[in-house]
Formats: C-alpha cells, structure tokens, sequence
C-alpha cells in the first residue's frame, strides 16, 4: 500500500512536450481518475508511473521511495491494459501465474493466490482456457486477476472498459469499484469516458495537453468547476455558456467584476416565473429518452444550448420560453482568461 | 443444384488438366517402374523400348533396394540435408529477424541486403560457394588459413614468445569437394540462400506482434529472454510451422548443389540418385521415383501431424 507523489515530471518526445511541470499527490488507497480528451497525456502519465515510458524530468515516488530508475516490475505497480493483453499461447491460470513464476515465487504460493485471485473473480472454472475461448468480459476479469495476483502497491487500469460493450461496461465498472473497496490499495484509472470517472473516482484529475486543468472529488468538479475547459469537460450534455447578449436584463445584473459569463447545466434550466427570468429562447429541437427529455433551445442571437426536462409540455417547439435557473447553481466566467470568478 | 452445375461445368477444363499433369507422369513411371527398360543394351536391344513384354514385377524395386548401393545412402542423407538446412534456417532466420526488427538507421537498406541471396539461382549459389569460399586454395576458406598460418610463422619467428607459437600446428584448409564434407559444403549454401526466405516470413510475423502484450510482460518482470520464450516463439509457431513445411518439399528435391558440389561424390539424394539411374538404366529411375514420392508422402504426412495443429489453431 502506497500513495504516490509526482514533482515536476516532464515528457517530451524530441521537441514535442507531451506532458510539462507536472506536480500531483495521490494518497494511499485512494480511486484517482484521470480524465481528458484524447491525446492530453494522461495515458502517457500513466505509462510513465508503470515505467513503460521514461521520465525526461522530475520525479515520481511510490511510498517514499524515487522511482525513475526503477525497473517496471519492481515498482509494485501492476497494469490492466486497454486490449487486456494476455498472453495468447497461455492457459488463464498460467496467465495469472507468469509474473509470480518470474519472480521466482514457491509454486505452491503461486497456486494459492491464484487460485484465491479466481475465487474473488469468479474465473475459477475458466483456469484452464485460453483467452481465445473467452469472452470480452471474461478476458477483462482475467487481466484484472492477473493484476491482483501480483498484490501490488498500485493498480493502474489503462480504458480497462473502452473494448467492452455497454451493458459489460457498467457491470465490470461496478465491479472494479467493488474491488477498490474490499481491496483498499490505491488505484489510479484512465478514462475518456466521464460516467466511469464520476461514479468510480474519490478523486478525479482533468487533463488537458499535459497540464492539469482542476483536481477534485467528482462532486467538485461538477458543481464548482474552476474554468470552461473542465466546466464543459464534465457532465453531459455538456454546460451551456452565456454571454451577456445573450441574457436579459436579470440575467446581465449577475454578471459582476470579471465575470462575462454565466454557466448553466442542461439539468438546472427551468422555465422561469414572472421575476426571474435570465434568458429568453425558443426551443428548436427535442431528443425525448424517456426518463428526460433533451431541449434544444436558440436564443435571439441564435446561439444554441440544451436543456434537461422531464416537463415536456413546459417547452413547446417554435415557442419563445423565458428560463431561469437556481442563483446557487450558477458558475461565473471570464471570457479571456477561460476561469471561474 | 442448377446453380452450382454450371460453376463445376466451368471448373471441368482446369481440373482435368492438372489431373493429365499430375497422373500422366505418375503412371508412366509406375509403368516404366515394373518393367525392364535400359536406353542402351546391344546384347538385349528388345529392352531399349518401354514394352509390356518386358515386364519385370517388383524386379527394379528389388535392384534398387538391395542391389544398388546407395539408395539407403541417398535416403538418409536426403533427411540428414533436409533436417540440417531446415533447423539452420529456422534458427538464424529467427535471429535475423528478431534483430532488423527494432529501428536503426540503414533499415531499409540493410533488409534489402539480406533478403539479396534468396534472388540467386541455385546454380550459381553454388558455384559461387564451392569456388569462391569454400575453395581450400583460391577461396576465401584457404586465403583466410593462409593468412592465419602466415601470422603464426611470423609469431613463431619473434624472440621470446616465439618458443610458445612454435607449439601450434600449421593449420590445413577442409576441402569442401572431399567425400566426407561435400555434404556440409551443400548444407553451407542452401542454408545461406534461404535463411532470408524464413527471416522474411519471421519479420512479417513479428510486425503483427502485440506490443501491449509485451509491455505486459515487463511489468510482470519478464526479461528479455523470457519474453523471447514465452511471447515471441508461441507467436511465431505458425510461420516456423510455413518455412519447415516449404522448405522440406523443397530441398527433397535439391540437384544443381549437389551436381556442382562434388558430382554426388560422397553426397547423393534421391532426386540425384535417380538422375544417375536414369543416365541409362529408366526402369531402375522409376522404382527409386516411386520411393521418392513415398518418402515424401511420408515426410509430408509426419509434417502435418507434428505441424498442422499449429496451422489449424
């Protein structure tokens, strides 16, 4: 068990930096996420704590101790790879087996844990089939087995869920999560899918260009996102910015010092009473899913933006509507420098 | 069925075709095989012409099998060439390939080099060989012991150490033309030809390789050696299984080396011991044909076994 402590870590490839000046903290037995659009590094960053990348600067420690130049397979970390990447040629159980064998491990430990490995999985009657002859899922569970088999300090889970299809996905997520809990050891999971970092992260980190954009708990990061970047990153449909010309006259009085701009989530737009109104829109489109409906409004200007209802009726298509939302949910921005006020 | 009567009617001329091609020949010999048919004799001129009238039963079988001495020796130095080239090529093929496969400058050109020897006919490879290599005076095999044997006799000349070089003995450059090594001097040259042949099908191979898969086994501790075992050979199980399967039809067959090597002097196989036969004695050709296509009926069938598994998969 040990938390990790990342100072000034940088990667480039030739003049290209990919990651710069990196500064972070993950506590011991913590569920950190790391999320960001494709190619933000975080893949990379997690490459580079399993040592599958070199480190061009700075420092990454696994309890207390630097672990730049410490081989992959010493650092306690062990991986779960986006592909699964088993070992074709290799019966489940030997999968599980090979980095203890290579380890020099006493056989009959080895056979202890992964046999208790399966038990935990529910793999044990797979232990003799190839990967072929497995499923998706079952692959999954057979990577992530061969992950605990190993007892690391830190799993590492590269899109463990991105080959599956989306009914898997939500049940292996739960699993994982589960597995955190009873586990405890600390995880760290990348992802460009925002539900998997919400509903498993206790703390997530947004990455954008290799830069840390806002690290917080899930509910954080939704309510008080600290600029536009991880406002709209997180949640969907995604949050809807405001200009001044597109608010009314209620509207444009919240708008104080430097802020230029007010965001809103689909799910807190309402139709407004008498008083507070803040923006006035018609509505264009509707995507109904049943439990909720997504409303595509456009403003005077004909700027877009959606909102969440499960009151169809409340917004008829063609019809201009006022809207409004709760003071209390509403972020404020600045236009140039993309931060919250 | 109208639908597929016309598919077979439009297949008929090209499978009756090759069938003329595959059992015309295979008849004629089996025929020539059972009966007496020399192309010169004055004594008994009768037999100078394939003729029913001459048959001979399992006569030539018998001539060839007990009577000729070398068609055991033919048959076990087949295998013993075969088996020899086919290991080689394997394992300087994997090497070759393992090794051009990461990027360094010069890639380009460097594969081109060494696929270069399998576009040189086997006549050639094998003139080149035996005359400029293996020569023991004027190929590079004696130019490199005459060399070396030059540096001792100097070594052997100097104050001090020289007591100590006077110990070693002239060493003499192997003949590649004798009886006991014209075989080697033809394992040397098809090896050299077509290690490239199974470097290229490797290479290929080793591109599909999964590289996850890999960065799986270094964290699970796996060295480079382990993963070699454990990843890239399973990996490549199905183009070794290629390059043995081709390379055994293949070199069963071999002829232009042996001819050049040493005129099947100490090294013959069948195919060459057939062409000997067949110099004059066409009956006697034939039976040894018949066994040869046995033989490989057999090598082809021991070869699946071991290897169609693989295949199959």
């Amino acid at each position: 068990m040990a938390g990790l402590t990342l100072r000034e870590v940088a990667k480039s490839y030739g003049d290209t930096d990919v990651i710069t000046n990196l500064d972070l903290d993950i506590q011991d037995g913590e569920f950190v996420v790391f999320v960001g659009p494709s190619g933000c590094g975080k893949s990379t960053l997690l490459r580079m704590i399993a040592g599958l990348e070199e480190i061009t600067g700075g420092t990454i420690a696994i309890g207390n101790k630097v672990v730049n130049d410490i081989a992959p397979a010493k650092r306690g970390v062990a991986m779960v790879f986006q592909t699964y990447a088993l070992y074709p040629h290799m019966t489940v159980y030997k999968n599980m087996a090979f980095g203890l064998k290579q380890a020099k491990t006493p056989a009959d430990e080895i056979d202890r844990r992964v046999k208790a490995a399966a038990e935990t999985l529910e793999i044990t009657p797979l232990l003799e089939r190839t990967p072929r002859a497995l499923s998706g899922g079952q692959r999954q569970r057979v990577a992530i087995g061969r992950a605990i088999v190993r007892e690391p300090e830190v799993f590492l889970f590269d899109e463990p869920l991105s080959n599956l299809d989306a009914a898997l996905r939500v049940q292996t997520r739960i699993e994982i999560a589960r597995l955190h809990k009873r586990l405890g050891t600390t995880m760290i999971y990348v992802t460009h899918d925002q539900v998997e970092a919400m509903t498993l992260a206790d703390k997530i980190i947004v990455l954008r260009d290799g830069n840390i954009e806002q690290v917080g708990s899930p509910i954080e990061l939704y309510e008080k996102p600290q600029n536009m970047f991880v406002a709209q990153f997180i949640g969907s449909p995604k949050m809807n910015f405001f200009k001044a010309e597109e608010l009314n006259d209620k509207g444009q009085s919240y708008l104080k010092g430097e802020a230029d701009i007010i965001g809103i989530r689909p799910e807190h737009l309402k139709l407004a009473g008498k008083t507070d109104a803040l923006i006035t829109a018609t509505p264009d489109l509707i995507e109904n899913l049943g439990e909720i409906a997504l409303v595509h409004c456009k403003t005077a200007s004909s700027m877009e933006f959606i909102a969440k209802t499960t009151d169809l009726s409340a917004f008829p298509v063609g019809k201009e509507v006022k809207l409004t939302a709760n003071t209390s949910v509403l972020n404020f921005f600045n236009s140039t420098s993309q931060q919250a006020v | 069925m109208s639908n597929r009567t016309l598919p077979r009617l439009l297949q008929t001329p090209a499978v009756v075709l090759l069938l003329m091609w595959m059992l015309v020949p295979l008849s004629m010999t089996l025929f020539f095989s059972f009966i007496r048919y020399v192309l010169n004799n004055l004594r008994r001129p009768e037999w100078t012409s394939p003729d029913i009238a001459n048959w001979r039963g399992f006569g030539n079988y018998e001539y060839v099998l007990y009577q000729a001495k070398d068609f055991w020796f033919a048959v076990q130095n087949s295998l013993f060439i075969v088996g020899s080239v086919i290991f080689l090529t394997v394992v300087f093929g994997l090497a070759i390939a393992v090794l051009v496969n990461r990027t360094f400058p010069g890639r380009g050109i460097v594969r081109v080099l060494f696929i270069s020897p399998f576009f040189v006919m086997p006549a050639v490879n094998a003139v080149l060989w035996i005359n400029m290599i293996l020569d023991p005076v004027l190929g590079l095999n004696g130019l490199a012991i005459e060399g070396i044997n030059n540096t001792i006799s100097t070594l052997q000349n100097l104050p001090g150490i020289g007591s100590f070089f006077a110990l070693w003995p002239e060493i003499e450059p192997l003949s590649f033309r004798a009886t006991q090594t014209s075989a080697y001097a033809v394992i040397i040259m098809v090896t050299w030809q077509w290690t490239p042949f199974a470097a290229l099908i490797f290479m290929t191979s080793l591109q599909s390789e999964d590289q996850q898969q890999k960065e799986a086994a270094i964290l699970d501790g796996a060295g480079v050696w382990a993963q070699f075992m454990h990843l890239t050979l399973p990996h490549l199980a199905r183009p070794i299984a290629i390059v043995v399967m081709i390379q055994a039809i293949f070199h069963l067959s071999l002829y232009a080396e042996i001819e050049i090597v040493s005129r099947g002097n100490g090294n013959k196989n069948l195919p060459y011991l057939i062409g000997e036969f067949a110099s004059n004695n066409i009956g006697a050709a034939s039976a040894t044909g018949i066994m040869a296509v046995i033989l490989a009926n057999i090598v082809a069938i021991f070869l699946l076994r071991i290897i169609g598994k693989s295949l199959m998969d």
